[in-house]
């Protein structure tokens, strides 16, 4: 055929044991080629083509031989869902202001790109230079819940970087992970070298400080580094605060297969790794720059943290317990980050982050001063959020000031009053209806009500009570509008490390879809009435991953080998995959997800202190058992859950003498019907 | 007091694979970011006025995408289109601007032809060029030139002829001292829609490669010379010149 592309050879990787000089600091460093010229001409025959080709407003694209360190920062999932991830863009932005340091990102690729990038030699790239992954000297990937384990393997896998850490050599990048599910990397740890534990800011720029040394002792000029140069990198990360790497420890084990305990096996590497609080939000005050996506993502806004941690005492929320202790952002500053980053970037929505938005002491007048700023305007606010018991109506109609008032969700987590007084989330069922009411009569027109089952001591009655709530806030909705809908959206529990439910036994999926059919027959005559459900199957492998330990990562090596991709998404059914990976790996749920552990077993993270005190986290689940609830420390006694000494910090409990509201709402002005895949549930955090 | 705008812009590099969805979205964020006074449409979710004749295919080239801006406050044009075109993605540039007189006929109406361009990469170029002169010529000389389209909700047969108002294949150097095929041909936009995939299936009997990269150059008029672009007049001719372009 005459004008045939002759056949586009994409650069050639070079074998490892001739990667150094790409690796070498500033000047000396050999700049890999671009892969641009070969992924353009594939890109037409792909789904969501933009997702690959980066270029967006913001993208900070550095010469190669200009910096020392060169990291690529991921997020395991598709653009779609990682792109609006705050943490990546917070380090993207401080480690790029650092004249050593470059920084670009890489996302997972679509199963039809991966296929193309297989079969055209194309390694796994970042998005500003579409320069291959092995080039890089820190891989840097965040993992915000258990379902991306399977895509870092195969971007490692697609980054031409072996899968084990202790296959690699000087001549590969430092795979570190981060983020909530670096809390237990355990399932992980043959894979990773190093995880950071805790916020980033602070630890990064001192790995990049460590890294930077060692590169200039082992890596300068046309220096061949000597046979144990990696393992004096593996170290200096190791005594940097923060900072786990898990081939120094080892777990050990009892005859019957329980964990006795992990200890560490590398002489000054602390048998504790405890984790790294940033006391000051007021000094990092990222992401300023935020990267504009120029295609589709999950949440397309300029955000803002405008407070870290939580402390009402969820005792199923992994985020709640291991973000502690609550640091603020100033008003002033919230407002001024608003306003600069919505001139800078053009987007017309902004979201005003944190685990239980109007729980700032401040949140009355942040939320007027800004809703007072874009009166008028095209831009919306939002204060995305699942915290329930701190809300009122007044706020969220002064930040919808703009828009119309669709849609409020609330999350009571569960359905009975003896069921929240188990999980701690202290909000009276007049207290929700009383909130319905309000809504529905200032004119909200739908309300969303996020429960979970499967929690731990729930009956059957426990879970009808949700169906009855919804039954009930259903009737008032009525009241105000014929067409005024509510939603059930109903999930399983997964129990998270780091928790007071971290022994608890999670439910096996037919028991969940069985619990889930109760709600769905109990409410069948009230055709309003939605309900919406994951996929039971769904919270398996995150289960599994979250408390398993390393007996768990052959497991997931194979489940990656047998094709296990995107774990999270409806899309991708994987269950089967991975039933079968562990099998043949002999990992049992039975062991790790379907039974109740005792005070006295070892847990696969109490070597990762994530400042809560075990005994503290038994005595909280003790307490719930006994339904005794625990008040938020921030205006009550301190409980001595072991945060804060240590930290020269207290709780900021407010500018303005504090606020107290009644419930939080989520998502304002309405957004997606569709409950969301666990994938996006995590995308917006930091 | 508002006031309309028509421009000409591009979409080239990178951009080439924003979606026809994505870029209202990706416009009005330039817009917001040049802080100039776009009017929005009313209602609860309200957008810009930005309006575009018609979609352009992902992966396509184009220094003949069109739209038509409309303002709240009247704005400098010369400073704060510059401002506007500085702030779009790198590949989307603003290279004319008209402002839209009131009873100004609709910007469709002065885009009634397409100049596209179908580039080859650098291999076989005087036999392919050869072969597409000899090819144009019997597609010119014919009444009908059915083709099928393949979509994923079946096939369908459409006759590209009567879209065709002139077409031509040249032979251009490279900046690697290569030579490749580019054929231009000046396309009806009234009538059923017939893009360069399109004529790619008129001329190939199985034996032309799809060419490297499909470029919509500019909309306008069709003329004997090859297309009078709308907003700016100047004539694009269907037949580069090679001599002037390598020197």
């Amino acid at each position: 055929m005459l004008g045939t592309v002759p056949d586009r050879r994409a650069p050639a990787v070079p074998p490892r044991g001739q990667r150094l000089d790409y690796r070498r600091p500033g000047a000396a460093g050999v700049a890999p080629a671009s892969y641009w010229e070969t992924i353009d001409p594939l890109l037409s025959q792909v789904r969501k083509p933009a997702q690959y080709v980066g270029g967006e407003h913001n993208q900070v694209a550095s010469d190669w031989d200009a910096s020392d360190t060169r990291w690529l920062l991921c997020y395991p999932d598709t653009y779609e869902v990682g792109q609006p991830n705050q943490g990546i863009q917070i380090l993207y932005e401080i480690l790029n202001e650092r004249a050593t340091a470059l920084a670009e990102r890489a996302y997972a690729p679509w199963i039809d790109m991966e296929a193309l990038q297989r079969e055209h030699g194309i390694p796994a790239f970042s998005l500003e230079h579409h320069r291959p992954l092995w080039a890089f000297d820190v891989f840097a990937v965040t993992l915000p819940h258990e379902l991306g384990h399977t895509n870092l393997l195969n971007l490692l896998d697609l980054g031409s970087v072996p899968l084990r850490s202790a296959a690699r050599s000087v001549d590969d990048p430092i795979v570190l992970v981060g983020g909530h599910a670096a809390y237990n990397p355990e399932p992980l740890a043959p894979f990773i070298d190093a995880a950071v534990m805790g916020d980033g800011e602070e630890v990064t720029l001192e790995v990049d400080d460590a890294i930077r040394t060692w590169k200039r002792i082992h890596l300068g000029d046309a220096q061949t580094p000597g046979p144990d140069a990696r393992e004096d990198l593996l170290q200096r990360l190791a005594a940097v605060e923060g900072v786990y790497v898990p081939a120094f420890y080892e777990p050990r084990y009892y005859d019957d297969g329980r964990l006795r305990q992990t200890v560490s096996v590398k002489p000054g590497v602390p048998g504790r790794v405890p984790k790294r609080t940033v006391q000051d939000l007021e000094q990092w005050a990222y992401p300023r720059k935020q990267i504009v996506p120029m295609t589709e993502t999950v949440h397309e806004r300029f955000s803002v943290e405008i407070f870290r941690g939580c402390t009402r005492g969820c005792r199923f929320c992994q985020a709640g317990m291991i973000t502690r202790p609550v640091r603020e952002r100033r008003p002033e500053t919230i407002q001024k980050l608003v306003e600069d980053g919505v001139r800078d970037t053009g987007f017309n929505e902004v979201g005003l982050l944190s685990l239980s938005s109007a729980d700032h002491s401040a949140i009355g007048s942040v939320a007027r001063d800004l809703a007072d700023t874009y009166e008028g305007t095209t831009t919306s606010l939002s204060l995305p959020s699942t915290r329930v018991d701190a809300f009122n109506v007044t706020l969220s109609n002064e930040l919808a000031r703009n828009g119309r008032r669709t849609g409020l969700t609330f999350a009571p987590e569960a359905g009975s009053e003896r069921m929240r007084a188990v999980i701690n989330k202290m909000v009276s069922e007049a207290d929700l209806l009383r909130t319905a009411e309000t809504s529905f009569s200032e004119g909200w027109r739908h309300i969303k009500l996020y429960f979970m089952v499967g929690l731990p001591t729930e009956q059957d009655e426990d879970v009808l009570a949700i169906a009855e709530l919804g039954i009930k806030a259903y009737e008032i909705a009525r009241k105000y509008g014929k067409a005024n809908k509510v939603t059930l959206s109903v999930g399983g529990f997964v129990p998270k490390p780091h928790t007071p439910f971290q022994w608890v036994a999670q439910d096996p999926p037919e028991e969940i879809r069985r619990k889930l059919s109760l709600i769905r027959h109990a409410i069948k005559a009230h055709g309003g009435l939605k309900l919406r459900t994951n996929d039971p199957e769904e919270g398996v492998i995150e289960g599994l991953l979250a408390r398993g330990d390393r007996r768990v990562a052959p497991a997931v090596e194979r489940a990656w080998e047998l094709g296990a991709r995107f774990d999270g998404w409806h899309e991708m059914p994987t269950l089967e995959t991975w039933m079968q990976a562990l099998e043949e790996t002999g990992v049992s749920l039975e062991r790790f997800s379907y039974r109740d552990r005792d005070e006295n077993e070892a847990l696969p993270w109490d070597h990762l202190d994530s400042g809560l005190e075990k005994s503290w986290l038994w005595e909280d689940w003790q307490d719930s058992l006994t339904e005794k609830d625990l008040d938020d420390c921030r205006w009550s006694a301190c409980y001595d859950c072991g945060v804060c000494p240590g930290l020269s910090i207290d709780h900021d409990t407010g500018y303005t003498g504090g606020f107290q509201l009644p419930v939080l709402p989520q998502g304002l002005g309405g957004g997606s019907e569709d409950l969301p895949t666990a994938p996006e549930r995590y995308a917006s955090g930091s | 007091m508002s006031q309309r705008y028509r421009i000409r812009w591009t979409k080239e590099g990178r951009t080439r694979y924003i979606s026809a969805r994505d870029l209202t979205s990706v416009w009005e964020r330039a817009l917001r970011r040049a802080d100039l006074p776009i009017a929005y449409s009313e209602g609860f979710t309200p957008h810009a006025k930005v309006s575009f004749p018609d979609a352009l295919p992902v992966s396509y080239g184009s220094t003949g995408e069109y739209a038509e801006l409309t303002f709240a406050a009247p704005i400098t044009p010369e400073r704060d289109i510059a401002r506007l075109s500085s702030s779009l993605p790198d590949g989307m540039d603003i290279l004319t601007y008209l402002e839209v007189p009131d009873g100004a006929p609709k910007l469709a109406r002065m885009l009634r032809a397409t100049l596209w361009e179908l580039i080859w990469p650098p291999v076989d170029a005087t036999e392919l060029t050869d072969l597409l002169h000899r090819r144009s010529d019997e597609l010119m000389a014919s009444d009908a030139a059915p083709v099928i389209r393949h979509r994923p909700d079946g096939d369908r047969t459409i006759d590209v002829r009567p879209a065709m108002l002139a077409i031509d294949a040249s032979t251009h150097p490279t900046a690697g001292g290569d030579a490749r095929t580019v054929l231009r041909a000046v396309l009806r936009n009234d009538g059923p829609t017939v893009r360069p995939t399109d004529l790619h299936a008129a001329l190939t009997r199985g034996d032309i490669a799809e060419p490297a990269l499909n470029r919509r150059v500019a909309q306008g008029e069709h003329v004997p010379e090859g297309l009078r672009e709308a907003l700016s007049g100047a004539v694009d001719p269907l037949v580069l010149d090679v001599d002037a372009e390598a020197a």
